[in-house]
């Protein structure tokens, strides 16, 4: 078994949670996958979520491709225990531009959710690792916008970031660390 | 006055990590060059190709000594005429580059041993992979396996509940093999001499191996364990020139075996993991590792040495030659202890030539398995390979890696040598001594055949592969159904509703990919099982990248009657053979 990584903070009137986990196995509202321009599901996370998910979910992202960067699209989570998944196709390979691309595509991912009356999400480190995003700028950006998110209006009551190693953990976990609780603000 | 050249977004950022990842021993073998030409015949590319320059190491070199003497050097800012230097602007240029250093290079690291300047080659060529793929330039295989590496954690996207599911499976062989119904593989215990890592491969393709080297183990009465997750040695980031994936890949591994407080870290035969690991990953995630590496060869030999397991040679009496690995051998200096350990286990041990140091790549070195749209370059190339293996005369090819293995299977294919691959792992397994404790089975009715009420439909275009496997399974109860093309197969699926479908790639009609995912897509078919059994490694991505669910049983061919049978009545899920 994974060593237990978790680390918990209160957020406006959320909370984000960081937990080292398999992010297609989590038992939450939706969660998040890093998509491609063709919404083909791919290896990777793609790939466990063609097997463990089935096909139908496949299906529905052929009848939504293509999508554009910054775009994201929702899908039903099949077999798995998430509701929906949210396909967010976000900044790759050092393009032009990858910060405020990356912040657009994850609030548009957290928007998404609220639209689908979400309660619990989960995102993985978006864009770090294969698509090259450097992990200290995903987790700044990530935990800014998500901490924002919190802050305002919003029906999520728990964001998960769920990281694969302790090399993401950490680097999230400073991140988290910075993060000055703050009173829950009217809405 | 000429107007100057833009260049494109990612050649930018080509050349700006260009800067940031020369260093002293890259920057050496880019100015020490001398185009003296001694690097051309040891380059099996070259010797397959003696009439294309391009395949030339100096060549190649060239593609990325010239970026270096353009905007690096300061003699390609004075004479660049002189030097040669020239720049790059577009994505065009990038994907000609990309051609070269994944396309028609294995990283062997053969033409520096014949370098009189000490120039490495292969360093410098997957500095140039990394550079493309920060900019997702690369080969669509190469993308497959880094994603799957960096998110599933291994290299063929195992996922966690099929590894431990085949730990089970070859728990459950080995009782009955071992005579001890307690048996089980160990997983997750803490504080053992031993934490054993494998490749992927062993676990999706050749499960075998891993009972082999835990029935060694157990022989042993070793204090062993494997881990339940982070439990691959393999390390795509050589590869692909990506050091943050090879840091990350490494390090996971390390902290899983200090997590189990492991005293020392096996690994099975794979040339690359074991030189990712052991070798260069350190210095990639900048970890300070506090536990001792050692590759499972050695740890056999040991054991053997040591009379904590007998052997008996005469078990293994085919000739049997031995291919070095590129990684094990020219990479990391694994030169006798395999020889050693064959000598023990084999009665006809024959050299190869050359070999060691000097030994030829096997063509699916440096992830050329994974790329396969250069499969008949890499072909051609492995006539070298061919004609070494075929002068020994052995009926058996041995290697200490996973990816020899597969670019070794490939090329006795297609050269039509009359050879088997194996690993050491299975020739020590094979001559172990096992004292086992029988049992005595109780009097009772016969047993049914195992395969009884089955049908299986066999698909494959060679006639004599169809009449073997159709014998076999009718001989063990199935009722069974013909078909030598795609169409026919897909035809009879449909009408005859079969509990299997064994199916080879490589036939005319359809092709197997297409039948494959018809068969998945189609509702009526939902509970076909599919058992691939085909002789083209290469042509795997034409089924796995589908995004259906993957076939539930993969074989290698040559088969032998036991790996048919064991994978089929796996894949059935069908008791064993003493009724468990």
């Amino acid at each position: 078994m994974l060593e237990a990584l978790c680390e918990q903070v209160s957020v406006g009137r959320g909370v984000m949670r960081l937990v080292r986990d398999d992010i297609t196995l989590l038992d939450v509202d939706a969660f998040v996958y890093y998509g491609r321009h063709d919404l083909q599901l791919g290896s990777g996370f793609g790939g466990a979520i063609s097997v463990r998910g089935g096909r139908a979910i496949q299906e529905e992202l052929d009848k939504l491709a293509p999508v554009e960067t910054c775009q994201v699209v929702v899908t039903g989570a099949g077999n798995l225990k998430a509701r929906f998944i949210i396909h967010a196709v976000g900044p790759r390979f050092n393009e032009p531009e990858t910060e405020s691309k990356l912040r657009t595509t994850v609030h548009r991912a957290l928007e998404a959710a609220e639209a689908k009356g979400v309660r619990r999400i989960a995102l993985p480190p978006m864009g770090a690792g294969f698509y090259a995003v450097p992990l200290e700028l995903c987790a700044r950006v990530m935990v800014e916008v998500i901490a924002a998110h919190l802050r305002g209006g919003t029906q999520i009551e728990e964001v998960t970031i769920c990281v694969v190693d302790r090399r993401e953990f950490e680097a999230f976990a400073r991140q988290l660390d910075g993060l000055q609780p703050q009173e829950p603000s009217d809405r | 006055m000429s107007k100057r050249k833009e260049q494109s977004h990612r050649v930018k950022v080509v050349l700006q990590r260009l800067r940031e990842k020369m260093n002293r021993q890259m920057a050496g073998s880019l100015v020490a060059c001398v185009h003296c030409g001694m690097c051309t015949d040891s380059c099996h590319y070259v010797l397959a190709n003696p009439d294309d320059p391009t395949y030339a190491p100096a060549y190649k070199a060239d593609k990325i000594r010239k970026l270096f003497k353009r905007h690096l050097d300061w003699t390609g800012r004075v004479f660049p005429w002189w030097v040669k230097a020239e720049g790059i602007y577009s994505d065009e240029d990038l994907e000609e580059l990309k051609d070269t250093v994944f396309g028609k290079c294995t990283n062997c690291r053969r033409c520096s041993l014949n370098c009189p300047m000490g120039v490495d080659m292969a360093t410098f060529n997957r500095m140039a992979r990394g550079l493309l793929v920060s900019v997702g330039i690369m080969p669509e295989g190469v993308a497959v396996v880094s994603k799957d590496q960096w998110e599933i954690g291994n290299q063929m996207g195992v996922l966690k509940e099929d590894y431990l599911e085949t730990l089970e499976w070859m728990s459950e062989e080995l009782r009955d093999e071992l005579g001890d119904p307690q048996f089980t593989i160990p997983v997750d215990r803490t504080d053992c001499e031993i934490v054993y890592a494998i490749n992927p491969r062993e676990v999706k393709y050749d499960p075998r191996t891993i009972a082999d080297a835990a029935k060694i183990f157990y022989l042993t009465g070793e204090n062993w364990t494997m881990p339940s997750d982070c439990w691959d040695m393999t390390n795509f980031g050589l590869f692909s020139g990506d050091d943050e994936l090879g840091g990350a890949v490494a390090r996971r591994l390390y902290e899983k075996v200090i997590e189990l407080r492991g005293k020392k870290l096996v690994m099975s035969e794979c040339g690359h993991g074991y030189r990712s690991t052991r070798c260069e990953a350190p210095n990639w995630a900048q970890f300070d590792v506090p536990f001792e590496m050692e590759s499972s060869v050695i740890t056999m030999l040991r054991y053997i040495s040591e009379g904590r397991i007998r052997v008996d040679k005469t078990r293994n009496t085919e000739p049997v030659t031995f291919h070095d690995s590129c990684n094990n051998a020219r990479s990391c200096g694994m030169f006798e202890e395999p020889r050693e350990l064959l000598k023990l286990v084999v009665t006809d041990f024959r050299e190869m030539y050359p070999n060691r140091a000097e030994n030829f790549c096997c063509t699916g070195g440096g992830g050329a398995m994974s790329m396969s749209e250069y499969t008949p370059r890499r072909l051609k190339s492995a006539r070298i390979k061919a004609e070494q293996l075929r002068a020994t005369g052995a009926k058996i090819v041995a290697t200490s890696c996973h990816n020899c293995v597969d670019g070794l299977t490939d090329l006795i294919r297609h050269y039509e040598l009359d050879m088997e691959v194996t690993q050491l792992v299975n020739l020590v397994a094979n001559a172990v001594i096992v004292e086992k404790k029988v049992a005595v089975p109780a009097a009772g009715p016969p047993k049914p055949a195992p395969l009884a009420g089955k049908t299986i439909l066999v698909a494959d275009d060679e006639p004599d592969q169809v009449a073997w496997l159709s014998t076999l399974f009718a001989d063990h109860g199935a009722k069974v159904v013909e078909a030598c093309d795609g169409d026919q197969a897909l035809e009879l699926a449909r009408t005859h509703k079969p509990d299997l479908l064994t199916l080879d790639l490589a036939m005319p009609g359809k092709s197997a990919g297409e039948v494959f995912e018809l068969i998945r897509r189609e509702p009526q078919l939902a509970d076909l099982k599919v058992c691939v059994i085909s002789g083209r490694p290469e042509l795997r991505k034409t089924i796995y990248d589908r995004s259906v669910k993957p076939p539930e049983g993969y074989l290698d061919k040559p088969v032998t009657e036991e790996r048919v049978l064991r994978s089929v009545r796996k894949v059935l899920e069908l008791a064993h053979d003493d009724g468990k």
